[in-house]
């Protein structure tokens, strides 16, 4: 199993009118050929943005960290430092698509409303594989098929409202996949969808990674789903990795207060009677991000004085297995 | 709070509650008329302190349900029987001039705690009538008008109403129903757009509960939270419902979330009920192929779980080809040749719990409730 993407200490900083934010610190994860890593945490925790930045489709008014680290090595064994090269021009536009592909939440917004599914899934053919028009309608043609969209040979010739959100997530599927990426970045690809629907394409993803050997990064904030499609995860609190592991067992015994709070708030069916157990307080604003942990402000279990003053170290606690947070890290603790 | 204690005295009687659109497509020479049948023959009850969750996929009627209930939307047929403590009205047919006369009838049964047929009423009437009901919607961003204060986006129904015209009296009214929904007094001279997600929602909790209705929709109003703000704002609801005694449609795709806060659960299916029960037997005890498939796809957070999602072939049909026979026909599993050729019927196949399945009696769905060990 080979080490496709290393990504160390990413920092991502924003200009704006109230002054820089940086709303990504210090963020380190990898991806293995063939394995799934779940990113996960709620709203403004930083997890799209930081696949952004590995594809850099980070607007003009970001800015990453001067020791982040982001290399990936591409399908013929070169290693690639995205973190040097330009938004646009020849080296990204080779990784985008053919090395690395990305799917979006709503496929509405990523398809183009004024051309068929098939004339976009033949453009992106093309671009990546030396075909001719007839061949690469075949390709789309049996694309399709293989994402499970039924009469694909009709559905290739229709424009994209004409699918329903499933379908339409599907066509997405078979678009990136056409490309043929090495690694797939999938961007809360069924939290739009039905649950009978997110069934389905969730079987689909697994289906299509074992047979074509992708690796992925599953980004949610569902970790029911996280149980189900990741091998690793990483818990992301406002910017930062607070606990990352592999995914069963991270989910069974989670060690960080933070990823305990968001497994207990779960509703969950075998306790219909008692009170569901919200974290408590708010999710602090990227611009007022509290000092020391920053998680600190909504910890039962923090240490005052050391949690609210000093960012607390990752700790490794077994292997495979780290978590950002002092109540792990005797040592450091003994010695504040 | 107990959900297994369902209360008794029932608020709302729907009826065979259905509501069409007309879809027009133009042709070159003639306009064709197709009927959708957002929601067809819709029947149950809702009781007063109880909340009844409504659960279906995308296009199901869901929404369609708690605004025909509210009126927000015209019905087609059937009718909405809201339970007055002086007698029931029925305005069915009722003229013009029968309509005037209960209008200020209305006015009275509000004071009065009454009730109404509420999709019989019209403009003024309904007006008059809408602070007994509220909505809570999905998205608290968009629901928020940015240009007015807490306070007054809170008082809003009251004045629209003129339920209460004293200021002091209105003030008096937000301020309590924004320290009961945990909304910081000092807040309300704030705009909305200072606030985070959970809070908006409060906000809006708070707007639906100002003029002390008896029932309140709230149609997927937890959906855009994240799970820890989620789990707050459903805790909210449960406690505002045990002090205020009101009725919640707690409409959301969410099953997990349903259970939690529902007394009973309806499902339902391109425009049809397919299930309805006690949440207890609903979600342990499912007699209904599609709510079992339903169930069977939610994934959750336990690694040792087993996640064998029922495959249901193909899509949600389009309400406007509805299947013959039981809708559900062409993706059940245990599909026979009777189910495409007749409708089942609606029926209480055990004591509250209710179907429309033919082979529902054959089924055994049931799983094991942790629930029940206590």
């Amino acid at each position: 199993m080979s080490r496709m993407l290393t990504v160390e200490n990413l920092s991502i900083s924003f200009r704006t009118d109230e002054g820089v934010i940086t709303p990504v610190q210090g963020v380190s994860f990898h991806v293995d050929q063939g394995r799934t890593l779940g990113l996960v945490g709620e709203s403004g925790s930083g997890k799209s943005v930081s696949t952004k930045a590995l594809m850099r489709l980070l607007p003009g008014t970001a800015s990453l960290g001067a020791d982040t680290r982001m290399h990936y090595t591409t399908k013929d064994g070169r290693v690639v430092e995205i973190e040097t090269l330009a938004n646009d021009g020849e080296p990204i536009r080779k990784l985008r698509g053919g090395e690395i592909g990305m799917i979006f939440q709503e496929p509405m917004a990523s398809f183009s409303p004024v051309y068929t599914i098939g004339n976009q899934m033949m453009e992106a053919i093309q671009l990546h594989r030396p075909m001719g028009r007839r061949e690469a309608r075949s390709y789309a043609v049996e694309m399709l098929n293989k994402v499970g969209i039924s009469n694909a040979e009709a559905r290739v010739d229709q424009y994209p409202h004409e699918l329903s959100g499933g379908m339409r997530q599907r066509a997405m599927i078979a678009l990136t996949l056409s490309a043929g990426p090495a690694l797939l970045i999938a961007d809360e690809p069924t939290t739009a969808l039905d649950v009978t629907i997110q069934a389905q394409v969730l079987d689909l993803m697994r289906d299509l990674q074992q047979e074509l050997g992708m690796g992925m990064i599953f980004i949610t904030h569902d970790l029911g789903v996280i149980a189900q499609i990741a091998d690793d995860v990483a818990v992301m609190y406002l910017g930062t990795i607070v606990e990352r592991g592999p995914a069963r067992e991270v989910i069974r015994a989670p060690q960080h207060p933070y990823t305990q709070g968001l497994l207990a708030a779960i509703p969950s069916l075998d306790k219909l009677h008692d009170r569901l157990s919200p974290v408590p307080g708010d999710i602090p604003s990227p611009n007022a991000r509290p000092t020391g942990c920053p998680f600190h402000t909504r910890c039962a279990q923090k240490i005052a004085g050391l949690c609210d003053a000093r960012p607390p170290r990752e700790i490794q606690t077994q292997p495979g297995r780290a978590v950002r947070c002092w109540l792990h890290d005797d040592e450091g603790r003994n010695a504040a | 709070m107990s959900l297994d204690a369902s209360p008794r005295e029932t608020l709302i009687e729907v009826r065979n509650l259905s509501v069409h659109f007309p879809i027009r497509q133009k042709r070159l020479f003639r306009t064709d008329v197709q009927m959708l049948r957002a929601v067809d023959d819709v029947s149950f009850d809702i009781n007063r302190g109880e909340t009844v969750g409504l659960v279906g996929e995308s296009g199901s009627g869901k929404t369609t349900v708690g605004r025909a209930i509210l009126r927000a939307i015209d019905p087609t047929g059937g009718e909405v029987i809201f339970h007055s403590a002086t007698g029931d009205i029925d305005l069915a047919g009722a003229s013009e001039e029968e309509l005037r006369k209960v209008r200020s009838q209305l006015q009275m049964a509000f004071r009065e705690e009454g009730g109404v047929a509420v999709q019989n009423l019209a403009g003024e009437a309904l007006r008059a009538f809408r602070p007994r009901m509220s909505l809570v919607f999905q998205d608290p961003y968009s629901s928020l008008n940015p240009r007015m204060t807490v306070r007054d986006i809170i008082a809003e129904p009251l004045v629209a109403s003129g339920l209460m015209r004293n200021r002091d009296e209105i003030d008096e009214r937000v301020r309590d129903i924004a320290a009961r929904c945990k909304l910081n007094l000092e807040h309300l001279r704030r705009f909305p757009h200072a606030f985070s997600g959970g809070q908006r929602q409060r906000i809006c909790i708070a707007r639906a509960l100002v003029s002390k209705p008896e029932f309140v929709v709230c149609d997927e109003s937890v959906s855009a939270l994240d799970v820890s703000i989620q789990a707050e704002i459903v805790n909210l609801l449960k406690d505002l419902q045990e002090e205020m005694g009101v009725s919640f449609l707690f409409i959301a795709h969410d099953l997990s979330v349903v259970a939690q806060i529902s007394h009973r659960v309806a499902v339902l299916y391109v425009g049809k009920f397919v299930e309805y029960a006690p949440t207890e037997k609903l979600f342990f005890t499912p007699r209904h192929p599609y709510t079992h498939a339903l169930l069977s796809a939610i994934p959750l957070a336990d690694p040792d779980a087993s996640f064998e999602p029922i495959r249901l072939q193909g899509e949600i049909p389009n309400p406007l080809k509805a299947p013959s026979g039981c809708r559900f026909h062409t993706r059940c599993p245990f599909a026979r040749e009777r189910c495409s050729a007749e409708a089942p019927d609606w029926r209480e196949i055990a004591d509250e719990h209710f179907v429309a399945c033919h082979f529902a009696d054959e089924f055994d769905f049931s799983r094991p409730n942790l629930n029940a060990a206590e």
